[in-house]
């Protein structure tokens, strides 16, 4: 939780900004709590709603979609998509909306600590 | 919060796994799919279809390398690499059918040997009783401190004292006392033989046991002269009833009519797989009179020591209040579980190890085959390390083929465990409890399973350290042919194939033992003879009044008609024959004595009732005297013919004929001795004669109302059977009979000695097989190894003789060490068979030096192969080789 790496892989590709690991994680359980997406559009989505600020690699996206998937906190359901082909579109499970609950603790817990320390006054 | 998460993930796991195919080809799909999106999306946005492409890709970074982090996150990679490995070590084993199937068939052998004897112990020995909360239940028998240990009639107990001990205790939530009898039964109007068990009130309390259909024995019942009812067992409900509840209200006859009240639940049969269960309504007894077997059940919380304590004292305040009948009389607490299986249990742990001693000469041998294919393999195994393959990766794929090797041997043995277990059980005595119950359950298959896994790390320990020294360059260089560290892999050869001799003798010289101590009791003088001699056994169905008078009058008819009988040479009646002791008691010589206490310290006798001409028929020979004779009724001077071992012990240098003898059995009237007959092994021919006392069936009760008629014919007893059972029907319609002979019975007695010598022999003959293949492998490889050194032997002027001499030689050094070795672990372990053995001592040289030339015949004869080879080494060929 505390290792800082990046999740952005690959050489070619610009790192605008290095996500702390499990804030990805954090990020698609979120927006999956809002409606279950297909991969493709989880991605969009991310761009959308952090106004390009947050950029998750394609790269990167699918293997922690699994990876969620394998914990058993986002489930997965072969669906027609908006334009009528088949896509997987994952959604939240129970555990998942815990694991979600606990993530968001987490990061405002740590959010505010950093907040307050990048604020203290210079003397 | 951990099983929740389970729910969701093992399935997934599973998916991975046993779907593999759709789990990929979805992946494949879900890329894809983004693909095609990301490429319309670009191509929106101004892009050419290929340019668009390639940027969706290129976002991607690369398709497969997202294909194996999606996989890695699916956390089976163990596994598949396992299935991999799997997969390989079939094709291997599939390359070398030969070297497969010789090694699986070794370990088969050795694991299904293992998992038959096992499936017994597991039923006999290690299952629970099927009772509620069986550690509770107790057996109390009478523990004598001044007579020998006759029999086990000897742990029989009196009514008054169990009633004493009943009353003074507090350790025990309930006690009952039972006697049980093969007796005819009659149903309807057919007469046949049932277990029927006489138990006092508590009996059923004592196992916590309720029953399926009806009720138990109201107190009415169960009170002392009353008409008694009887409860049935399953078993005997669904054969005589069909499992008809109407069986209730219906009336067995078993001396006098009861009516069945309840039917017990499938398997209880306590004790001795008993049909009828009627309550004890006799009369109390005397305490001399011990009868009843006792069985309690300990409250909780109560150890056994603790009631052993208590028992102990009450047994004492006992034996001084009443001195006449309880001196020296104590109680013994032992579990049921102890009491049921303490003659077989060493018999079966025994012959579990010696066939895990088999199993281990089982796995030396797999191990010598495997170190033969591993040297074959060094380059293979060094190409993989040169590739990059870690130590690790290459362990886990040998141990991986040892353990596909020894899962199939283990499936293999599981169907020879299958046929093995049910032919142990067909060879077992019939009395070892609960045999019927050995199967191939969870317990067993976990047993082979668990077995294989340890032989497959035992056998492919050896070859896998080897493995794991192999020097990259220089088994490369070596081309495989051959390798460097040869004589290092010969000397741990050398030292598999000791082990296995050393394992084989010490089998060899147990069975050995066994084998000389069971012909021992077949040369053993029995004091009669068995050949030609039909017993039938017959229960005159009648009230105890006039059941003795009914049942004499049967016998004594049916004498008179056989005396007539062609093909008949003699004819008696008795009722214990040999092998069997029915009573036994205490005997007094001349006079009753003053004081009844002295009765304490008369000595032991098996008492037995007999009609005129049993001496005759069963080959007993009168040494003095007379046999009794129809004369000897109620009405004339009680008489009585003693045995050898009875004068010997009492009339030393003295005439007994005429003299007076007491022995309680049906009252104390003194018997004049009239005759002096040999002695009889009455305890199976193990044991020595003890002084026996037989009386006349005209002036005597009997037991039961049974008699046992013994015939002595000219040709086979078996053919005389329907001429007796049609003349018995003639006198008595409602008699059943039981059919059997003198050699029958004998077998029997010797069922238990048989049963482990057989057992032993086979497997000391398996050990002796695998250890001489054993011996026989190192020979040829030594052979093969040194063609060349015996090819330049040969071209320099060796003589055949020498080469052969050299050959032998090593595999006769080989035996040598083990067989020395093999005679020490047997000298210092054949001690656990002393209880076993018959004349017989367990460090009887002849039966170590028959080993010991067993041991070299063997090792010559599988020698012989390899050293002839050896011998016919053509020198040009050999040195062309090089």
């Amino acid at each position: 939780m505390t290792t800082l790496i990046s999740v952005t892989k690959g050489e070619y590709m610009s790192k605008p900004t290095d996500l702390v690991q499990g804030t990805l994680d954090l990020l698609i359980l979120k927006i999956l709590a809002l409606e279950p997406l297909h991969g493709w559009a989880v991605g969009q989505r991310l761009k959308q709603v952090s106004g390009d600020v947050l950029q998750v690699s394609d790269g990167s996206l699918y293997p922690a979609l699994h990876k969620l998937e394998q914990e058993g906190w986002i489930t997965a359901e072969w669906k027609p998509s908006e334009n009528n082909r088949r896509a997987k579109f994952y959604s939240l499970t129970r555990l998942g909306r815990k694991e979600l609950e606990k993530e968001a603790a987490n990061w405002n817990r740590l959010s505010t600590a950093i907040s307050r320390v990048v604020k203290l006054k210079e003397a | 919060m951990r099983i929740k998460h389970w729910f969701y993930t093992v399935p997934l796991r599973l998916r991975s796994l046993f779907r593999h195919s759709q789990v990929e080809q979805e992946l494949n799909e879900e890329l894809r799919y983004h693909i095609e999106r990301q490429t319309e999306e670009l191509i929106a946005k101004g892009m050419t279809e290929e340019e668009a492409r390639y940027a969706a890709l290129r976002a991607l970074g690369g398709i497969e390398q997202r294909k194996e982090e999606c996989r890695d996150m699916r956390r089976v990679n163990y596994i598949d690499d396992l299935l991999r490995d799997l997969r390989y070590a079939g094709r291997n084993l599939r390359r070398n059918p030969g070297f497969a199937a010789l090694s699986i068939l070794i370990m088969a052998l050795g694991i299904g040997a293992n998992t038959a004897v096992f499936s017994v112990v597991n039923a006999v020995l290690l299952k629970p009783l099927s009772y509620h909360d069986p550690d509770r239940i107790v057996t109390l028998s009478n523990a004598s401190m001044t007579r020998e240990a006759p029999t086990a009639l000897s742990k029989q107990v009196s009514i008054p004292d169990f009633e004493d001990w009943q009353a003074q205790s507090s350790s025990f939530e309930a006690m009952a006392y039972y006697a049980s009898r093969e007796t005819a039964v009659i149903l309807g109007s057919t007469p046949e033989y049932a277990r029927v068990s006489s138990v006092s009130p508590d009996f059923f309390r004592v196992f916590a046991v309720e029953p399926l259909v009806g009720r138990s024995f109201t107190p009415e019942e169960t009170m002392r002269g009353s008409s008694g009812a009887a409860m049935i067992s399953y078993t005997y409900w669904q054969a005589h009833f069909g499992g008809d509840p109407r069986a209730l209200g219906q009336t067995v006859r078993i001396s006098r009519p009861r009516s069945i009240v309840g039917v017990l639940p499938p398997g209880f049969r306590f004790p001795n797989n008993t049909d009828i269960w009627v309550s004890a309504v006799g009369p109390a007894g005397s305490r001399g009179g011990q009868n009843f077997l006792s069985v309690g059940r300990l409250k909780t919380r109560v150890p056994l020591e603790q009631a052993q304590a208590e028992m102990t004292a009450i047994a004492r305040r006992l034996e001084q209040q009443f001195p006449e009948t309880n001196r020296g009389r104590s109680v013994a607490i032992t579990r049921l579980m102890d009491e049921m299986v303490g003659n077989v249990r060493l018999t079966l742990y025994l012959l579990l190890g010696s066939v895990t001693v088999v199993l281990l000469i089982a796995c030396a041998n797999t191990a010598t085959l495997l170190l033969a294919k591993a040297s074959t393999r060094v380059r293979e195994v060094a190409l993989r390390a040169a590739l990059g393959a870690s130590r690790k990766r290459i362990a886990r794929q040998l141990v991986t083929e040892n353990l596909l090797l020894a899962l199939v041997a283990g499936l293999a043995g599981l169907v020879l465990a299958y046929w093995g277990s049910k032919t142990l059980v067909a060879l077992a005595p019939a009395d070892v409890p609960r045999l019927a119950e050995a199967s191939i359950d969870r317990w067993v298959l976990g047993f082979t399973i668990g077995m294989s896994v340890i032989t497959s790390l035992l056998f492919g320990s050896v070859p896998a350290f080897y493995a794991s020294k192999v020097e990259l360059s220089d088994a490369l260089k070596q081309g495989g042919t051959r390798i460097a560290s040869g004589g290092r892999m010969a000397g741990i050869r050398g030292l598999l194939v000791v082990v296995q001799i050393a394992l084989a003798v010490t089998l060899v010289c147990a069975s050995g033992l066994l084998i000389k101590s069971f012909v021992a009791l077949h040369n053993v003088a029995l004091g009669f003879q068995p050949q030609n001699v039909l017993v039938m056994r017959a229960t005159v169905p009648a009230p105890p009044s006039v059941g003795v008078a009914r049942t004499r009058q049967f016998f004594s008819d049916m004498l008179a008609q056989l005396a007539k009988t062609p093909g008949v040479v003699a004819a008696g009646a008795t009722m214990a024959p040999p092998g069997y002791v029915d009573s036994t008691g205490a005997y007094l010589l001349d006079q009753l004595p003053a004081k009844p206490e002295d009765w304490s310290r008369a000595p032991s006798v098996v008492l037995s009732v007999a009609a005129p001409g049993t001496f005759a028929a069963l080959g007993i020979p009168l040494k003095s005297g007379r046999d009794f004779s129809e004369s000897d009724t109620l009405d004339s001077p009680f008489v009585a013919v003693v045995n050898e071992a009875l004068v010997r012990k009492s009339f030393p240098n003295q005439n007994p004929l005429g003299r007076t003898i007491f022995c309680p059995f049906d009252s104390f009237q003194g018997m004049r001795i009239i005759g002096v007959v040999g002695d009889v092994r009455q305890r199976g021919p193990e044991r020595e004669p003890m002084p026996e006392c037989y009386m006349p069936h005209g002036q005597h009760a009997f037991n039961g109302a049974t008699l046992s008629l013994v015939v002595r014919t000219t040709g086979d007893p078996n053919a005389l059977t329907q001429t007796l059972r049609r003349l018995a029907h003639e006198n008595t319609p409602d008699v059943p009979m039981k059919f059997t002979t003198m050699e029958a019975m004998l077998y029997e007695n010797v069922a238990a000695p048989r049963f482990r010598t057989v057992l032993f022999a086979v497997f000391a003959g398996l050990a002796v097989c695998l250890a001489m293949a054993g011996i026989y492998g190192v020979m040829a490889f030594t052979v093969g190894r040194r063609s060349n050194e015996i090819g330049l032997r040969i071209a320099l002027g060796a003589s055949t003789g020498s080469v052969v001499r050299l050959i032998l030689g090593q595999g006769l050094a080989l035996a040598g060490i083990g067989l020395v070795l093999g005679l020490a672990a047997s000298i210092a372990s054949t001690r656990l068979l002393r209880t076993m053995l018959f004349q017989v001592q367990p460090n009887d040289p002849t039966v170590y030096l028959a080993v010991a030339l067993l041991v070299g015949l063997v090792t010559l004869a599988a020698g012989y192969l390899p050293a002839s080879r050896a011998a016919k080494i053509d020198p040009v060929v050999a040195l062309r080789q090089e």
